[in-house]
């Protein structure tokens, strides 16, 4: 019994540490959704290439992955921005099955890319922190994960705080809100939108940068995080950046308490079921924004 | 000026039978080309598999068409009754000898109820929380397949038993009688199609995926109408299922469930033309042959997944610059509406 207790208050403690990780891969979709109403499926293909950054940085030039975040987030901003220009302009305001067919194009092209340039190999980085453990009473936990875990949780408040407080913040946000009344009180929407989107997908790229500390990458990695990235949204609420990050951590604290109590293989199977029913009972999930 | 033209179509009608072969020749040609297919001297089994593959991907681009084309909801997770169609079939020819002539129908029975409690709860929702729960039920399936090996095979996949020739188990070793069953679906599939599209069920769903709100106005049943649309669609995905599980003889979860294979099922409506009873038949056919010659292309330099580098730029080119398809270009101007 008291065994069982410890198990379950380890996993649940490693499930916050994991989940701030799933947090900040995922806000730059729920902004992207919010202020545009995009649903980027090329979202983890961003990820993907900012783990591929940190591993070039630590193999080529044994820089630490955690270093190179700014880069990894201009280099994924500048894709962003690109994708923007071509692809997804056309479709701001609605996720119509136009959209969502074109965000999966593009993903496919943004993976195929990269299995051209990288092989279809898994790929290791390695950080500074790895392999060291921290030990506090019958708990244990690895130093990445932690150092991981602050990195995501500082971001996601300094986006928020970006959002709420400065004067760009507050433009994206009205935006958001009514374009139609924003641009009659002067702001441009069409910068305010690029500029959004080429946040969004700076944090993913950032996001990869903080994951590959401990994780393997490979070219189809980022097809295969984006349905812990849609769940974490939907539960946290498609376009609410807090309410991601704590969808986030709630995607993590499931998936690690299946994983240690039930069953590895099926870790994810519960998370599955948890966003059908978030979709059939409450769709906006905690803090999202109306869906129409 | 239109009074006489009217009266001069009256006084000198075409002679019936003529009429009647124009109308029916762009059907029928086509038919007799693929049945005689195996009869021509320059005619291998490779241009035949090939030809069969074609014709099972329009099959199955037909079923997507019908709650994505002609329903207008997105779902991404297609593969689901793709793959509950072959696993279904397959474990009941493997474990029981009960062959595919009933298999087929009990994979579409679990289809259908799949669709039933998926749709019930997620096809309220507009816009993307249902293209999201299909996506999420399909990768679950992933998981759930690899997980239970004894019934499944896990991540090697499932192989059929193979018997030799024999119609009872629908096996073949030449892929000369798969030509003329895939046939058979394709023209089953194409006629549903056109049927659905002229009827008040057909017109209902293309209301209901032009405008929700109007369409509830004009007293459509929305929810019923997309539900039912989506068990159609999903009935018939795992109905040619069981050709895809017998040319192929084997399944894994990856190609049942995967994101790419649900890619492969929806370009043949989407090259081809949303809506429309032609574009996949269209569609299907050009998707097969540019997949067999960027694999010819890749396996000449070396390069692995240029075939998935092309569906990706198709799928763009034809999203941002021919959202109606090749029907859409060609007939552009011939025909006005999308009966076709």
């Amino acid at each position: 019994m008291e065994a069982t207790v410890l198990l379950a208050l380890q996993a649940v403690l490693s499930g916050i540490l994991v989940g701030g990780v799933y947090g900040i891969l995922s806000i730059g979709l729920s902004l992207a959704f919010g202020v545009m109403r995009i649903v980027n499926f090329a979202h983890g293909e961003l990820v993907m290439y900012g783990m591929y950054a940190g591993v070039i940085a630590s193999r080529n030039f044994g820089v630490d992955p955690l270093a190179i975040l700014p880069l990894s987030f201009l280099l994924t901003a500048l894709v962003g921005s690109l994708m923007y220009q071509i692809v997804f302009r056309h479709f701001v305001g609605h996720a119509t099955l136009q959209q969502l067919l074109a965000a999966i194009g593009c993903a496919l092209v943004l993976q195929m890319i990269a299995q051209i340039i990288f092989g279809a190999d898994a790929r290791t980085a390695s950080s500074v922190f790895a392999g060291e453990y921290v030990v506090f009473g019958p708990f244990f936990v690895a130093k990445v994960q932690i150092v991981a875990f602050v990195v995501a949780a500082l971001v996601t408040l300094a986006v928020e705080l970006m959002l709420r407080l400065s004067a760009w913040g507050k433009a994206v946000r009205a935006v958001a809100d009514d374009l139609e009344a924003a641009e009659v009180v002067g702001i441009n929407s069409q910068y305010i939108n690029i500029g959004a989107f080429a946040l969004a997908c700076g944090l993913a790229g950032m996001a990869g940068s903080v994951l590959v500390t401990y994780y393997p990458t490979a070219p189809s990695t980022g097809f295969s995080l984006m349905p812990i990235i849609i769940i974490a949204t939907t539960i946290g609420g498609l376009g609410s950046i807090g309410g991601t990050f704590l969808g986030g951590i709630c995607c993590g604290v499931v998936q690690q308490v299946t994983a240690m109590m039930w069953n590895s293989a099926l870790q994810d199977v519960p998370l599955y079921v948890l966003l059908l029913l978030f979709i059939a009972l409450r769709p906006t999930g905690f803090f999202g924004v109306r869906s129409e | 000026m239109d009074a006489p033209l009217a009266a001069s179509g009256k006084v000198t009608p075409q002679p019936a039978r003529a009429a009647r072969w124009r109308t029916l020749a762009p059907y029928v040609l086509p038919i007799v080309v693929i049945a005689v297919l195996p009869l021509l001297p320059f005619v291998n089994n490779y241009i035949i598999a090939a030809t069969v593959r074609a014709l099972i991907f329009i099959s199955l681009g037909q079923a997507w068409n019908i709650v994505a084309g002609i329903g207008g909801q997105l779902s991404l997770g297609h593969g689901v009754f793709l793959g509950l169609g072959c696993y279904t079939t397959g474990i009941l020819f493997n474990r029981y000898g009960i062959p595919p002539w009933i298999g087929g129908w009990a994979g579409m029975l679990i289809s259908l109820a799949v669709a039933l409690v998926m749709g019930s709860m997620t096809l309220r929702m507009r816009g993307v929380f249902f293209a999201l729960a299909t996506v999420a039920v399909s990768l679950a399936l992933v998981q759930i397949a690899l997980h239970f090996v004894d019934l499944t095979g896990g991540g090697d996949g499932l192989a059929l038993k193979f018997f030799g020739n024999s119609l009872w188990a629908m096996q073949s070793r030449a892929p000369a009688p798969f030509l003329y069953g895939s046939l058979a679906f394709v023209v089953a599939y194409y006629w549903i199609t056109r049927w659905v599209l002229a009827s008040d069920f057909g017109f209902a769903m293309q209301a209901v995926r032009d405008d929700e709100v109007a369409a509830a106005a004009a007293g459509v049943a929305v929810f019923r109408t997309k539900v039912t649309g989506f068990m159609l669609s999903a009935a018939m995905t795992a109905l040619a299922a069981v050709l895809y599980m017998q040319f192929y003889m084997a399944i894994d979860p990856e190609a049942a469930f995967g994101l790419s294979q649900a890619i492969q099922l929806q370009l043949p409506a989407l090259l081809g033309g949303l809506g429309t009873a032609l574009g996949p038949v269209i569609g299907g056919a050009v998707m097969i042959f540019l997949s067999e010659v960027t694999n010819w292309g890749s396996t000449k330099l070396g390069i692995n997944g240029v075939d998935i580098l092309v569906y990706g730029l198709m799928l763009l080119a034809v999203i941002l610059r021919a959202p109606k398809g090749i029907v859409g270009l060609v007939f552009k101007n011939a025909l006005g509406g999308s009966s076709r």
